[in-house]
């Protein structure tokens, strides 16, 4: 009776691969350089943290350091600056390590307003380690809440300053690269 | 039936009647044993290439995958990059190995098939050597390879290389017999030792069909035995990569463990090309009984041909099982072939026997068994 389910198993394992030795359209192989236009990732890939900017570029991040308690190994550092107009403290930069991040997920899921997301985007390789030190906020400011209250536009882009991905105390740390544009610490 | 139809004539009885002229033209002669020399490293060297390559691209496929496609068209000269890769590579040698029997361990290997390769009949008129016992030639050359391997597992001073090396010696051993007893089954059937004899005497069909269930049996039997006898999955347990990181062949690298991988594929053309001469006709090509009219259609394929086409089919088996089929343990191994594959080639032999003194098989010669 063994001998028979065992001659049965094997010969199971036969068809199935017999079955994709003749189907090559169950071959899962990417060819990744060639077919990079066509390449379809899943929407759970964490590749890459970014911060939600909305349709007019403001972002609801408060600079509450909730994700940077929350990051394991430190990864995440958020500076704040003070607001005089608003009397509040407000995000400056938002300092995000590529190079010690696990992707873990826990900033994403801690964060009380949705500010951040991971996305598939994994092509991330530079030719400097100092260049996997990230600015996420687009621009030192209050949140979109706060500043939507003021209603004239022009108003609204005196309030904020923007920032670029190499920006703040801890990105680049102070170093300078070639074609990098480094704007200066607040 | 008369098999006059297939005359073979082999390469060193060509080579006799160059000789034995009263003048020979040994400047011809010269150039041809140059010939020869280059001819069989070429074909060595190539058959391994076009046998990895194959067994890449199927292995991948056989596991959804596309395997080697970046050197050349769909990775056709994969295995030209790895060889050249491999003779251009450092030569390791451990430091408390036996240096000379290490250096030595490939060779043998390589040796062992370079023999076997001798008597394979590859068509009518490709033969090397056509002697009067090349079954037991084979036999016995085939489990000459097993000395390299036994060497080169003791010479490395290494203990998972001395694990692989006994297995692999207690495997071969012991699967040898049943490689034997399947072999029998024809040699009894067609009453010869010698290969060109046994092709001839499957004009009317082929040994695997026209002994019932016997030929089956026996061809099933060699199949899984040789498979163990050159050391694949599911019987390689003389490497088994997750237990013994490379068996044998641990301590190897560069050339000399280019030599032991060329070996391997070797040898599995050899079993292969054995099993398609004793069970499928070799170059014969496909006949039924006396039906002139068929069997002369068939003719019009040639030898060659068939022979390869048989010899790719068997491969394909081997390849097939290989990625198909889990790993055995040791002692599975052992018991399988002692407690069951041997008792049914032992049973196999006897019921060959009196199916040959009764004639119960397709096409019996006229007048009785050669």
């Amino acid at each position: 009776m063994i001998f028979y389910r065992a001659l049965a198993s094997l010969i199971k394992g036969l068809r199935i691969t017999f079955y994709y030795l003749t189907h090559p359209s169950t071959v899962v192989t990417q060819q990744y350089p060639e077919n990079r236009a066509t390449l379809k990732l899943p929407e759970r890939l964490r590749a890459q943290l970014v911060m939600n900017h909305d349709a007019s570029g403001l972002h609801k991040c408060t600079a509450c350091h909730i994700c940077e308690q929350a990051c394991p190994n430190a990864s995440i550092h958020v500076n704040e600056r003070a607001n005089p107009a608003l009397s509040k403290t407000e995000l400056d930069t938002f300092i995000w390590r590529l190079d010690s991040c696990t992707f873990c997920n826990l900033c994403v899921m801690v964060c009380p307003f949705q500010c951040l997301k991971m996305n598939p985007t994994f092509e991330s390789s530079v030719y400097d380690q100092k260049l996997l030190v990230y600015n996420l906020a687009k621009y030192a400011g209050a949140t979109s809440t706060a500043l939507m209250k003021v209603e004239d536009p022009e108003a609204r882009k005196k309030l904020i300053e923007p920032r670029s991905p190499y920006d703040g105390p801890t990105a680049l740390n102070g170093f300078k690269l070639a074609g990098i544009p480094t704007e200066k610490s607040p | 039936m008369n098999s006059s139809n297939w005359e073979v004539l082999s390469l060193s009885e060509k080579l006799g009647r160059a000789f034995s002229v009263s003048s020979p033209d040994y400047f011809w002669i010269s150039i041809s044993f140059v010939a020869v020399l280059a001819g069989v490293t070429l074909f060595m060297s190539l058959t391994a290439m076009i046998l990895v390559y194959a067994e890449r691209k199927l292995a991948a496929h056989f596991q959804c995958r596309l395997g080697p496609m970046r050197v050349g068209w769909h990775g056709i000269l994969q295995s030209v990059a790895d060889a050249l890769k491999l003779l251009l590579k450092e030569d390791i040698v451990p430091d408390s190995s036996d240096k000379m029997i290490h250096a030595l361990a490939p060779f043998i290997c390589v040796m062992a098939t370079l023999l076997a390769l001798i008597a394979l009949p590859l068509s009518p008129l490709l033969t090397v050597a056509d002697m009067d016992i090349g079954v037991l030639y084979l036999s016995a050359v085939s489990g000459f390879g097993v000395i390299g391997i036994l060497l080169g597992g003791w010479s490395s001073n290494n203990k998972w290389s001395l694990i692989g090396a006994m297995r692999a010696g207690a495997q071969i051993i012991s699967y040898e017999l049943s490689v034997t007893l399947s072999i029998l089954v024809v040699v009894m059937l067609s009453g010869s030792l010698k290969l060109s004899q046994i092709i001839q005497s499957q004009e009317q069909g082929w040994w695997i069909w026209r002994a019932p269930i016997v030929g089956m049996i026996s061809f099933i039997i060699f199949v899984i035995a040789s498979t163990a006898e050159i050391n694949r999955t599911p019987f390689d347990l003389a490497e088994g990569e997750s237990e013994l990181t490379g068996g044998f062949h641990t301590e190897y690298s560069g050339m000399r463990f280019a030599f032991f991988f060329l070996a391997e594929y070797i040898n599995l053309f050899i079993v292969s090309a054995v099993g398609a001469t004793l069970f499928l006709g070799g170059w014969m090509p496909f006949h039924f009984g006396t039906f002139a009219g068929f069997n002369s259609l068939m003719d019009f394929i040639p030898g060659g041909l068939w022979f390869s086409l048989k010899t790719a089919f068997i491969i394909f088996l081997i390849m097939w099982f290989r990625w198909t089929f889990p790993r055995l343990r040791i002692d599975q191994l052992m018991k399988f072939e002692w407690k069951f594959l041997m008792p049914i080639g032992f049973i196999n032999l006897l019921l060959a026997a009196i199916m040959i003194l009764t004639e119960f098989y397709f096409f019996p010669l006229p007048g009785g068994h050669p």
